[in-house]
């Protein structure tokens, strides 16, 4: 396969393939986790997307700037956080390995957080209590 | 309060899920990667968006020949008329003529059947077509249709004579595609908004064609490939 246009210059360095290992804090949410498809039978909600669908998508598309409108080797250097290109690539390859039980867009959700621990954009503790904060935060009412 | 102002039921739980998608967003503001008014101007956008413009331009295209004319030459500009404007619409700046603002619009006839997909990762002509739906992104659905065309359509129940020949456009980064299907018989005499109302999001990406009495798209299963990505780049 011919790669000189594909992934072998990330905008935020060489991008080294996918690591497939597994995060104990996503892994928690994996098992644990119920599913929109779950939630929307249960109340007889309609809606085929949670509402976060759109918030989620739009935080894949702030996080990948120009790189989803332009060809991943003129993606300038530093320009974006993670570049569209490697998200999908890395979401195919987990959505197929660790997180292939886990239904759409949850899996999508997933794999992002996946990623964006994996390249130390932010971490796995730091994450786990911001996930604290807010579920108090949703729950306090 | 009558039915027909009585609220949609809610999911009155909080799930791990959303709670992992606020704290995703929040640190990655806090990061310093994106502003959270970044973040609000880019989701309204986004709501704003849905497959109806692409059904409006294919409806008037069907009922002008000179707009079809416009549609197939200029993508862009034949957007305008349905409300979408490429170039100055989306927030973020995201996209300039030469780039992201090349829509295609490729016309099927009765012996050519164009379909739609993005080898490499979900690209699609979000603006005037909306978000994708989850099987565009598979890819099973990425890596069969470029090699086996005619059966993966047949598994969507288009089952196509070996007559007609299908084109498969890849979209990238640059370049979007939407079909413009051939008028089914029997819409002879419609108005633009019966038309628009058969071209289906499925009908767009060229996976199903308009026919008379079908305004949703099927339901469709999403299976697992068969062997795993192997990223070797």
């Amino acid at each position: 396969m011919d790669t000189s246009n594909r992934k072998d210059r990330g905008s935020t360095g060489p991008w080294h393939g996918t690591d497939t290992t597994p995060i104990a804090l996503l892994e928690t949410i994996r098992r644990r986790g119920r599913v929109w498809e779950e939630l929307a039978a249960q109340y007889g909600v309609r809606n085929p997307d949670p509402p976060w669908k759109i918030t989620l998508d739009a935080t894949c598309d702030m996080l990948a700037a120009e790189s989803c409108v332009v060809p991943y080797d003129q993606v300038e250097p530093g320009s974006c956080a993670l570049p569209s290109l490697e998200r999908r690539a890395e979401e195919d390859d987990l959505s197929e390995t660790i997180y292939a039980d886990v239904p759409f867009p949850e899996r999508q959700l997933l794999a992002l957080a996946h990623s964006m621990i994996k390249r130390g954009l932010f971490k796995e503790e730091e994450l786990a209590q911001r996930m604290k904060q807010v579920h108090e935060r949703l729950t306090s009412a | 309060m009558s039915d027909k102002h009585k609220p949609q039921p809610m999911v009155d739980e909080i799930s791990d899920f959303e709670v992992l998608e606020t704290a995703v967003r929040e640190l990655a503001i806090e990061k310093g990667l994106f502003s959270a008014e970044d973040h609000r101007r880019w989701t309204e956008y986004v709501h704003t968006l849905g497959p109806v413009p692409a059904a409006r331009l294919v409806a008037k295209a069907w009922l002008d020949p000179e707009y079809k004319k416009l549609a197939v030459k200029d993508g862009v500009k034949a957007s305008l008329a349905v409300g979408v404007d490429w170039i100055n619409s989306p927030p973020t700046g995201f996209g300039t003529p030469s780039d992201y603002c090349n829509l295609r619009v490729l016309e099927d006839t009765p012996k050519l059947k164009h379909v739609v997909v993005c080898t490499l990762c979900s690209c699609y002509p979000r603006p005037i077509l909306g978000q994708s739906p989850e099987w565009y992104r598979t890819p099973n659905y990425r890596r069969r249709l470029v090699r086996w065309p005619r059966q993966v359509l047949a598994e969507f129940g288009l089952q196509l004579p070996p007559d007609v020949e299908i084109r498969v456009a890849d979209s990238n980064q640059k370049t979007r595609y939407i079909v413009l299907p051939v008028r089914p018989a029997g819409t002879e005499g419609w108005t633009e908004d019966q038309l628009a109302e058969i071209v289906t999001r499925d009908c767009l990406i060229g996976v199903a064609v308009p026919k008379p009495g079908v305004t949703t798209n099927e339901k469709r299963p999403v299976r697992p490939a068969v062997h795993p990505v192997h990223h070797d780049h």
